[in-house]
């Protein structure tokens, strides 16, 4: 214990599942990178060969968390898990995360990252009890569902254990698929690396601590303070939805849903959210009363409460008995948030009807939804396997490619009576990969590939995607114009950064945006005001380099991107002013070491800068410009009658957009005409060794 | 020494637990208390001061964040780890308090009916967690309106405690062999983003029980 060190547990786990050989390492030499993703990448760069396939056994899969994870810090249950993504073209390098209890049982357990190599000859999980690390035998729940796997895997090693699983897509080496802990915490697109490593479930039981620095009270203290001045509701949105008597501003589009009247309908006894004004730290956790923003006012009355990660006072997953959904098969209990609840209805692309209520056609499709797809772990690449399968549905697509006899037995009746049963038959061919139709949960770029997509499916901006590597906008040029176009640009999947929109969208007028804006990034011309959009400056640049950096640092430390940072606060006294110093604040408290805000961005430019040489070394190309940050047409040719920087639409310009890597470029130091980096700029980022293996692969711009 | 650290279980016989508590005595007889608390006595001798606060849940409102287990670890041991707090919500996050069973689609937890199962101490009119210490480290704790607080010099960690709380209440710590329970201080309750907690004035249990089940008993 006294050689513990603070925030870091000071250990790594490795698991090869070739040979069963367990073993350790320290963290030490990784603290450069502070932790989660900058672990992950590290590793990836430096372990798996160039060329290396997603499923392929040289395929390493890393999860992670950092110094703040299952620390206390709120909202730091946050897993990062690192591979190659194999709905990629190139199968490059990329993370998907998960909330829930997971990471920080990590760290109680003593590890700061799990890497899992090589492949298992027959199905196994890991049965992690601290130091006692064991591959065990998983032929019984093989072919099970999430939700079964995880109780008959809690039966064996502990009520309390966190298990981390995947289902039936996983197991079947479907590209679209997640591993999912706590029953609706999901991080999607690798469950089938693990499902080709023959790795059923990670499960975890700590009863170690984390250890903090600074004094209890002072922990604690700095937590009040969090919670009565800088926290708002779910994605930082810090007015209300509603007018209310405390609030100076409201925003209908707002997540601050709580307001006199409205109850969590199914506890017992029913719980009124209420209003909960600033500073109540007492009603923090009811100001995201998410059920009746993803399902509609009917979910009221059926929600028990609303749930989430540890350590997060923001409660942004639902939590329903929709008694009805027996009728279909499965549990009426459900939990979700955002996508998971909407994704169903976009596979429902005919439209949905009322089933046994009025208003609650949208309800049941997306309580059904989330309920099958989380059970047999399906991920939809951010609602694109609904646009997938709506593009080949209403081309006559699925007609020419499935044999006869697989398209009659499909319920098409279903899908054009907007009957969600249609979902049962939908998401059970993709996660057991029957027949031609299962190919849609190869993803988008894959199956558009195979079926051969017109371009209109690609340049047409109702299906949304952003990059021709088949993933979707996500806070994209409707975000900031150029900001969130840059930040949509740099990753291998959509961008899960929600850094911009936790200022972006936090309700607050446009104008104390702009003051915001001003201070942190050097002129208020660093923010557009939506769909009224200027052409490129340098603060945008800025803007998107700091959103992506603090994106990285939450995702090593790890906090949450989806509340963190908080630039912008629901507190009058403060002038709506947020805290961006309040990471480094809690980093140097928990660990004992003082770190600085600037001191943790420039870490987490390292991180982004190690993802872009991973990237050069995954696609073989110094070319990031040509090769990877490249988006569709309809991002400049939408609403043809009128031209980009027009007020009214969020059109923008080639040159414009071309003009805003370059400024990117330089900001990150990178090559300012490819979009690599440079040795110079790895060099100074204590990346050196990076630039020897990117020199040594011809891949190191001068 | 190994089962100091399975605190987890809870399944021990009473056979288990006589031979715990006999290690833990050191080969002295079996008190009073204990056979009181096995039904073999009817009078208790001791004079224990009642306690004035008691930590109750309203289990409708929690939302299983664990907030109150991280500050309630902050503060009285400098660290964090849930499952060592006085309050106990985390152990019961997924599966209830019985674990998974058959029907756990439909049972306590997060994995059924999402009902959090939380316990809390009762602060009782004759604690089983003093009565049963071997070495009496279980006091009432003036500076905390007589909680019933443990000494942590005198303690030894051998779980008789945790055992013999029919809530199971108290946690011995793995990395210190120490064990612990709630003082009433409040902070979990101060913590708490939902309001699930408040600290009131100190009444029996049974009577508690009987007038506010939802409350305690959750």
């Amino acid at each position: 214990m006294a050689d513990k060190p603070y925030g870091w547990t000071g250990k790594i786990l490795r698991v090869n599942l070739t040979t069963g050989s367990i073993s350790t390492m320290d963290t030490a030499a990784y603290k450069f990178l502070i932790g989660g993703m900058g672990i992950g990448y590290k590793i990836m760069f430096d372990e798996v060969p160039q060329g290396t396939n997603a499923f392929d056994e040289a395929n390493k899969l890393v999860f992670a968390v950092g110094p703040l994870t299952g620390s206390g810090v709120p909202c730091s249950s946050r897993t990062n898990i690192t591979s190659l993504l194999p709905t990629n073209p190139y199968n490059a390098v990329s993370d998907s995360h998960m909330g829930g209890n997971f990471a920080a049982m990590m760290k109680y357990a003593g590890y700061d990252a799990i890497i899992i190599e090589g492949k298992s000859p027959k199905p196994v999980w890991l049965r992690i009890e601290d130091d006692k690390v064991t591959i065990a035998d998983a032929r019984h729940v093989w072919g099970k569902g999430i939700s079964e796997s995880t109780a008959i895997l809690a039966a064996d090693i502990g009520k309390e254990a966190s298990i981390a699983a995947i289902g039936q897509a996983g197991e079947n080496m479907v590209n679209l698929s997640v591993i999912m802990n706590g029953a609706s915490h999901s991080a999607g697109g690798h469950g089938g690396v693990l499902g080709s490593k023959k790795l059923k479930a990670v499960a975890v039981k700590g009863t170690g601590s984390v250890r903090i620095a600074c004094k209890g009270t002072d922990f604690v203290e700095l937590n009040r303070y969090m919670k009565t001045d800088i926290i708002g509701a779910n994605t930082q949105h810090v007015v209300p939805s509603t007018p209310q008597p405390w609030a100076e501003y409201h925003s209908p589009t707002s997540r601050w849903t709580a307001r006199a009247g409205l109850s969590w309908g199914a506890a017992k006894p029913a719980v009124e959210t209420g209003i909960c004004a600033v500073g109540e730290v007492n009603k923090v956790g009811y100001r995201t009363m998410k059920s009746v923003l993803d399902l509609g006012p009917l979910a009221e009355k059926y929600t028990v409460r609303m749930g989430g990660c540890q350590s997060c006072p923001i409660r942004c997953h639902s939590q329903l008995n929709i008694p009805k959904l027996a009728t279909y098969g499965v549990s009426p209990f459900v939990a979700n948030t955002c996508m998971g609840f909407h994704s169903p209805s976009i596979v429902m692309c005919k439209g949905v009807r009322d089933q046994f209520e009025a208003g609650d056609a949208n309800m049941i499709t997306r309580a059904l939804g989330a309920k099958l797809a989380d059970d047999y772990g399906v991920w939809c690449n951010y609602g694109m396997l609904g646009k997938d399968f709506k593009y080949a549905y209403e081309h006559g697509i699925l007609q020419n490619r499935l044999p006869r006899e697989e398209y009659d037995s499909i319920p098409w009746d279903l899908l054009e009576n907007g009957n969600p049963a249609f979902l049962k038959d939908f998401y059970r061919r993709i996660a057991f990969k029957e027949g031609e139709f299962s190919n849609l949960g190869l993803g988008t770029y894959w199956i558009a590939q195979r079926w051969n997509y017109g371009q209109d499916f690609w340049n047409d901006a109702a299906y949304g995607l952003w990059s021709p590597m088949g993933y979707p906008k996500h806070h994209a040029s409707e975000s900031g114009g150029q900001v969130g176009a840059l930040i949509s640009c740099m990753f291998n999947r959509d961008a899960q950064s929600h850094t911009h929109m936790n200022l972006i969208g936090s309700g607050l007028p446009i104008e104390i945006l702009k003051e915001v804006a001003g201070e942190l990034f050097g002129s208020p011309d660093a923010l557009d005001a939506p769909m009224d959009y200027k052409p490129m400056n340098p603060y945008k640049a800025r803007f998107a380099k700091w959103s992506l950096a603090r994106n990285c640092i939450h995702d090593a430390l790890t906090l949450c991107n989806w509340m963190w940072p908080m630039a912008v606060s629901p507190s009058s006294g403060r002038s709506y002013r947020g805290d961006t110093a309040l990471e480094s604040k809690f980093m140097s408290m928990v660990t004992g070491k003082e770190i600085s805000e600037a001191e943790l961005d420039l870490a987490g430019e390292r991180i982004l800068t190690l993802h872009r040489a991973l990237t050069v070394k995954n696609m073989n190309t110094t070319d990031m410009r040509g090769k990877h940050d490249v988006m569709m047409d309809w991002v400049f040719d939408v609403d043809p009658e009128v031209k980009a920087f027009t007020r009214g639409t969020i059109k923008m310009d080639r040159d414009d957009m071309q003009l805003a890597l370059t400024m990117f470029y330089k900001e990150m130091g990178w090559d300012e005409q490819l979009g690599a980096p440079t040795r110079a700029t790895l060099e100074r980022l204590g990346l050196s060794s990076v630039a020897d293996e990117l020199e040594r692969l011809n891949l190191l711009v001068s | 020494m190994e089962e100091k650290k399975n605190f987890f279980d809870k399944d021990r016989t009473r056979r288990d637990f006589l031979i715990l508590t006999g290690k833990g005595l050191g080969g002295a007889v079996v008190s009073l208390s204990i056979l009181n608390l096995f039904g073999c006595a009817t009078k208790y001798v001791a004079v224990f001061p009642l306690a004035e606060k008691l930590l109750v849940a309203d289990a409708s409102r929690c939302t299983g964040c664990q907030r109150c287990e991280i500050t309630c670890t902050a503060l009285n041991e400098g660290k964090i780890q849930p499952f060592i707090s006085r309050i106990n919500v985390s152990k019961n996050y997924n599966f209830g308090k019985e674990g998974p069973k058959i029907n756990f689609t439909h049972a306590d937890g997060q994995y059924g009916n999402r009902k959090m199962t939380l316990t809390t101490c009762k602060q009782c009119r004759e604690p089983f967690c003093k009565n049963v210490c071997p070495v009496d480290a279980i006091f009432a704790d003036k500076n905390h309106g007589n909680a019933r607080a443990v000494n942590k010099d005198i303690c030894i960690g051998c779980g008789a405690c945790v055992q013999a709380c029919p809530w199971h209440v108290p946690n011995v710590d793995p990395e210190t062999e120490k064990s612990s329970k709630c003082i009433t201080c409040g902070a979990c309750a101060a913590a708490c983003p939902t309001g699930a907690l408040s600290v009131i004035p100190w009444e029996d249990v049974k009577i508690a029980m009987n007038k506010r089940e939802q409350l305690l008993f959750c």
